[in-house]
């Protein structure tokens, strides 16, 4: 299933409560990979993740392509838990050459917008995100991007279950993608 | 006006001893190579463009780069691909912003000069302003290349009428180059999409690492492979069952295990469909080697820009931007006739390994962007670089066709790229000039019938 197949149905609009809830969560989410806290970050995903970043071809307006849903696709990240922990698995060997100095990173959250779903412990919620690193002398880049997520609302608080990331650039403009988005 | 008359010829043998095994710092770094590259290599090779499964239907088409050259592949309407130049011949201007659609013409955006899918210009905005005499269009259309040509679903193309054809370019690394594009019935295809990704790296940097360099993935990847395989450090290479095998600047390092790089992708499901149903079929194929071949511990690229991985599946090109950048295009790279379901685990274990986001390229692009960037230094570029390893280790091999060097650790490959490079450098011109370095001996032969190599002439 892909990211986010939750349809609009027409919901009641979120409290402010569960908007500050929500908007704490994603930035708690952002201060642990901020600070490459891997373990703990895994701990606000749930068992049946799939987190999804495609990889987006400039196509002109009238190509239909579906290249956001079609999971056939290419993507950067098209990854279950499991396959995110392999991934994660790299930067404790000790002998990933590039995480040594360690990266800077930024991940600015905004335009965060909540919305209740069909299910009553899941909501939807839209996020933009600006993800700077730094590395070594001068070597930088900033990635920007819309995010659309289902968080479940589990019995160790607020969890990830989807994450759709579509990341505006189209060759991507930066020499690795050794960050989480 | 020929593009060899601006370029005053210049003998590139001091750049590099590929006898005694060193090359120049400053071919990675200078702007006056870069731009006779641009101009002895890239416009006068046979250059990747597509892979036929991509533009399947008349109008379908993309759009790429033949070195800094942007063009445009299309297929036509009697199934033929043409590649044109994107660029309107009135004021330059590209008639194609997308990377891939269907189309039934190109039209620019300056003045709506409009050309058919073969190019042809067949009117412009307001044409009434053109008098008679003012244009003859059939001479206005978009330039074609010289040639395009296609192996097993491969599609070059190339600007120099004079190349030979694509069989004798490819020549004996044709023998290699069927270990993955035919192991079985139904060839190959592109998974969906391309991933781009830039590194700020001269292009042969990427070239001359699939080329020949096993050596670097037990250090380099050593934290990619033991993510991938439950902590297992890189396999221990054989350095008397593998080899480097070079023809005319092509070349396949390898391994005959026959899993290495299986390994490395790290599905399970893969590796059970490569041992028992696909290794059979490609035994029975290609030769009992071959199907070793595939699989092991391997890389390969085809000159100039072209790298893959036989049993990992990416294919790519490294697209020059400049002496100190690149642009990396990747696809992955499947059977036809394979299962849907082993499919979607191949670009699923390719993204996990070498997309931009993958375990073991993460950590080449650092490598690269260095190797290339230390050289702005004036006198950093005055020095050499070692390219020695193995250089004793020459041997004629009954079976494998190309230069053979025993043990994949090794510069052999590397070292053949250059020699290649430079045959082209100083050859300013014309194919005539460049030698063919033993590298046809299975000329118009179709290499099924080869299951031994050499040994089945």
């Amino acid at each position: 299933m892909n990211a986010v197949m939750q349809e609009a149905v027409k919901q009641p609009p979120p409290s402010v409560e569960l908007i500050s809830e929500m908007q704490q969560t994603l930035y708690r989410e952002a201060r642990l990979l901020d600070a490459e806290a891997y373990d703990e970050w895994v701990t606000m995903l749930t068992e049946d993740l799939h987190y999804h970043m495609p990889g987006i071809e400039t196509r002109y307006r009238r190509d239909k392509t579906d290249q956001v849903g079609d999971l056939k696709r290419m993507a950067y990240y098209n990854d279950s838990l499991e396959d995110l922990n392999k991934r994660l698995r790299r930067l404790k060997t000790g002998t990933a050459w590039s995480e040594d100095p360690a990266t800077r990173y930024v991940h600015l959250i905004g335009n965060v917008e909540v919305e209740h779903t069909a299910q009553a412990n899941e909501y939807k919620v839209y996020s933009t995100f600006l993800a700077y690193r730094c590395r070594n002398e001068r070597d930088q880049d900033t990635l920007y991007g819309n995010r659309e997520d289902i968080w479940r609302r589990t019995s160790r608080g607020l969890q990830l279950a989807r994450r759709l990331i579509v990341l505006k650039q189209n060759v991507l403009l930066s020499k690795n993608l050794n960050i989480y988005l | 006006m020929k593009l060899e008359d601006l370029n005053p010829r210049r003998d590139y043998s001091g750049f590099m001893d590929l006898d005694e095994g060193w090359v120049s710092r400053r071919i990675f770094h200078d702007q006056d190579i870069y731009e006779a590259e641009m101009r002895n290599i890239f416009a006068r090779c046979w250059l990747f463009v597509a892979h036929e499964t991509q533009i399947p239907k008349p109008g379908d088409f993309l759009t790429t780069y033949m070195g800094e050259d942007t063009v445009i592949v299309c297929r036509q309407k009697d199934l033929s691909i043409k590649v044109f130049i994107n660029s309107c011949p009135h004021r330059g201007n590209k008639v194609c912003y997308a990377d891939a659609g269907n189309a039934r013409r190109f039209v620019c955006n300056y003045h709506g000069w409009g050309f058919d899918t073969a190019g042809k210009l067949q009117g412009m905005h307001e044409e009434y302003c053109y008098d008679p005499g003012d244009i003859d269009k059939s001479k206005w259309g978009l330039k074609e290349v010289a040639k395009v040509g296609s192996y097993k679903g491969l599609v070059f193309a190339t600007f120099d009428p004079t190349a030979p054809s694509l069989e004798d370019y490819l020549g004996d690394y044709r023998w290699y180059l069927d270990c993955i594009v035919d192991n079985d019935e139904g060839g190959t295809e592109l998974i969906g999409g391309c991933i781009k990704s830039i590194i700020p790296a001269n292009w042969k940097f990427g070239v001359e690492n699939f080329v020949g360099d096993a050596y670097h993935a037990g250090w380099t990847h050593d934290s990619g492979t033991r993510a991938m395989n439950e902590g297992n450090a890189f396999p221990p290479i054989d350095m008397v069952n593998s080899f480097h095998a070079s023809a005319n600047g092509h070349g396949h390092e390898f391994g005959l295990e026959g899993v290495g790089d299986i390994f490395l992708l790290g599905r399970p499901k893969v590796m059970e469909y490569f041992c028992s149903v696909l290794r059979p079929r490609m035994a029975k194929r290609l030769g009992e080697k071959r199907s070793m071949i595939f699989g092991s511990v391997a890389s390969a690229s085809i000159f100039p820009n072209v790298s893959y991985l036989p049993g990992i599946s990416t294919f790519r090109t490294w697209l020059p931007k400049g002496p100190m950048q690149l642009e990396l295009r990747t696809w992955v790279i499947v059977n036809r006739n394979m299962p849907d379901e082993i499919k979607d685990e191949i670009t699923t274990g390719v993204m996990q390994t070498f997309g931009p986001g993958g375990a073991f390229e993460m950590d080449d692009g650092e490598n690269w962007e260095n190797c290339t960037a230390t050289n702005r230094g004036v006198v950093t570029r005055e020095e050499k670089l070692h390219y020695r390893c193995g250089i004793g280790r020459r041997l004629d091999h009954p079976e494998f066709p190309g230069i053979i060097y025993r043990g994949q650790y090794n510069d052999a490959n590397q070292r053949n790229f250059y020699r290649r490079w430079q045959d082209l450098m100083n050859s300013n011109g014309t194919w005539s000039d460049v030698p063919d370095r033993n590298g046809n001996r299975l000329k118009g032969r179709e290499t099924r019938d080869l299951p031994l190599g050499l040994q089945s002439l």
